[in-house]
């Protein structure tokens, strides 16, 4: 039997799931979302920014957050240094005095407790928003989403986030993928399937985070343990397509691998020991029966399928040495064919499956782009996605799981 | 009935069809694929027919007609037979060794071989002529599988390197009367791989430089025209 026999299965479920994602995508839920207009509320607003070594993007993150288009006497910022060691509290510094601006420095506890200390200092407002310190939003991304709160159920809004000025190819593929996670993002929430409220511009009810106790270090995933929560506890999770905001992310494969690793261990870790009891769940709807049987899954076959792959390379590499070992090299290399017949054309299952699941995860990819118009150009990020993408996922799948069953804490830089 | 389940059914139902409709467009492609060696199958046996008639005419005709490695390889089964070798070792990979369509054009391929073997054979004696001919006996089964396929290749290298060479490739557990007579003929005994060079019985293979020792020492010092079969397992 041959090994690409045990990627069938998953295959099967990465096709239902693209089609499921399109099927919804047209499904009336979504398109009311797509339809929705611009808020003309305004109620009081704070915006958190814990912050950690960020001294570089700090001023661009909070300028950006200065710059949105949204009544200045409802809306304050609060920048909380959690003990950075580099310059970042004398750049933070230099917004004291801005109206708007609350500057707070505290000893290092992890970003959890810089949230909720923001978050306690700010009991003027009805809804409290994070932004990480290495991220950026467009003018009008705040009443994007305000107008998502007009249903009190509604516990918390996410943003579709993208990639800040994406330079260096590794960049661009990362915002290729956060492209695809805009129409993910949009789908998902129709359905209230949704299991993280990222830090990058993620708004809250403030009286829901203290009903359900505030944020928790959640295995250095604060955000995806507070989702969880939230969706236990009967809140929805809405997403605003058009609520644009830049993130800064890894330039480089080990840093990638790095932060996808604290990502994806803390998916497991939050879901497998603290939150079991919602897989497979019909109670928790789309986020029980869909998102989290199937984020698991994912991590399984990512592994598996790249386990398959670099066997079945390297089976077909001893087999070929074997067979032309003790013949002239010059005769192995030479081309030998006889003519070029459709009779010769290499189509199987597996490969034409494979290429309609990368089509669906392109279109998808596109569908984001038009949703939540984002500038830019999407091609390399799209090429260097497609064809690198999943050659690297496989070393965080890996470690994620490797962490998760030796009980390996890292740092989260 | 929620949203949700709806699309869930809605979703399962599309990927199912979807995932029907490729494996069966595939399947029907392989179909095909034997249909067309099917086809190129009778034009064959239409020309082997030609042939022999052609030897039967040319019988009392002088042997300077036939001057070995030149008119002999153009007048018998020539490049076409090699090429339907190649796609029926592809069709063997696509569809398995032991589908039934790919059995049955094997068997027809073998007679068209064991017939070209023979007219090449007469031809010899009738002009007194001495080619090199390798009867190439293998076996899929796992007992020789990878020294199979490595003589395999070693033999398509001759042949492409010295094309005086006239290589007839068997497998040796296919269940056809000529072939099994062949091989009583030819004494060939159960062990893989077996070889026949210029009627003397070989058995193994180790590596290249050893096998080129079972044939004449002088085919290496030269090189004639063109060939006809090719070693590739069929």
């Amino acid at each position: 039997m041959s090994l690409e026999v045990l990627t069938y299965p998953f295959l099967f479920v990465a096709i239902f799931f693209e089609v499921f994602l399109l099927v919804t995508f047209l499904s009336a839920p979504a398109k009311t979302r797509r339809a929705q207009t611009l808020s003309t509320k305004t109620p009081n607003i704070a915006i958190i920014v814990p912050c950690w070594n960020e001294e570089h993007t700090i001023k661009g993150t909070v300028d950006s957050l200065l710059a949105l288009d949204y009544p200045q006497e409802n809306l304050t910022i609060v920048l909380v240094d959690d003990g950075s060691t580099d310059g970042t509290a004398k750049v933070m510094d230099t917004f004291i005095g801005t109206p708007q601006v609350t500057v707070i420095h505290k000893e290092n506890g992890g970003k959890h407790s810089a949230v909720n200390l923001g978050i306690e200092m700010s009991p003027q407002a009805e809804f409290v928003g994070c932004l990480d310190a290495d991220s950026f939003v467009a003018p009008d991304a705040l009443r994007e989403i305000i107008g998502y709160f007009d249903d009190p159920k509604v516990g918390a809004v996410t943003a579709a986030m993208s990639v800040h000025e994406p330079k260096l190819w590794i960049e661009k593929m990362q915002h290729a993928d956060y492209i695809h996670g805009i129409t993910l993002r949009h789908v998902i929430s129709s359905l209230n399937g949704l299991y993280v409220t990222p830090g990058p511009f993620s708004f809250y009810r403030r009286d829901m985070i203290l009903s359900v106790g505030g944020f928790h270090k959640g295995h250095n995933t604060e955000d995806l343990e507070m989702a969880l929560r939230m969706q236990r506890a009967g809140f929805l999770i809405e997403n605003a397509p058009r609520a644009r905001v830049y993130t800064k992310t890894p330039k480089s494969i080990p840093a990638l691998i790095k932060q996808r690793t604290r990502w994806t261990t803390g998916f497991l870790r939050n879901v497998i020991y603290d939150y079991n009891d919602m897989i497979g769940n019909p109670k928790f709807g789309t986020l029980g029966i869909i998102m989290l049987p199937l984020g698991l899954l994912a991590n399984v076959s990512g592994i598996l399928m790249f386990v398959v792959i670099i066997a079945q390379f390297i089976i077909n590499i001893v087999k070929r040495y074997t067979i032309t070992s003790g013949v002239p090299l010059s005769y192995t290399l030479m081309p030998h064919f006889t003519e070029f017949s459709w009779f010769y054309v290499p189509l199987t299952a597996l490969l034409v499956l494979s290429v309609f699941t990368l089509t669906c995860g392109v279109a998808i990819m596109l569908l984001g782009k038009k949703i939540s118009k984002t500038p830019g150009d999407l091609f390399i990020g799209i090429v260097t996605y497609l064809f690198l993408y999943g050659f690297i996922a496989p070393f965080w799948l890996i470690r994620s799981a490797y962490d998760l069953f030796t009980g390996t804490r890292r740092a989260w830089r | 009935m929620s949203i949700l389940n709806r699309n869930i059914i809605i979703s399962f139902v599309i990927t199912v069809v979807l995932i029907s409709t490729v494996v069966y467009a595939i399947n029907y492609l392989n179909q095909k694929r034997v249909a067309e060696l099917s086809t190129i199958e009778n034009q064959l046996s239409t020309e082997t027919l030609s042939v022999e008639t052609q030897y039967a005419l040319l019988e009392n005709a002088p042997c300077e007609n036939f001057t070995q490695g030149s008119s002999t390889e153009d007048t018998l089964l020539s490049q076409e037979v090699s090429d339907i070798g190649d796609k029926l070792s592809y069709t063997e990979d696509k569809l398995g060794i032991k589908d039934p369509q790919v059995v049955q054009l094997k068997n027809q391929y073998t007679l068209l071989e064991i017939r070209d073997y023979i007219l090449t054979q007469q031809l010899a004696k009738t002009c007194h002529l001495n080619p090199t001919v390798v009867l190439y006996f293998y076996t899929n089964s796992g007992e020789c599988k990878d020294t199979c396929d490595r003589a395999s290749y070693a033999l398509s290298y001759l042949r492409q390197t010295y094309p005086s060479i006239r290589v007839y490739s068997f497998d040796y557990n296919l269940n056809l009367g000529a072939l099994k007579t062949l091989e009583q003929v030819e004494k060939i005994q159960p062990q893989f791989p077996a070889f026949v060079i210029n009627h003397k019985q070989y058995y193994g293979f180790t590596n290249l430089t050893d096998f080129q020792k079972n044939f004449p020492a002088s085919l290496f010092a030269t090189s004639t025209a063109a060939t006809s079969t090719k070693a590739t397992k069929k």
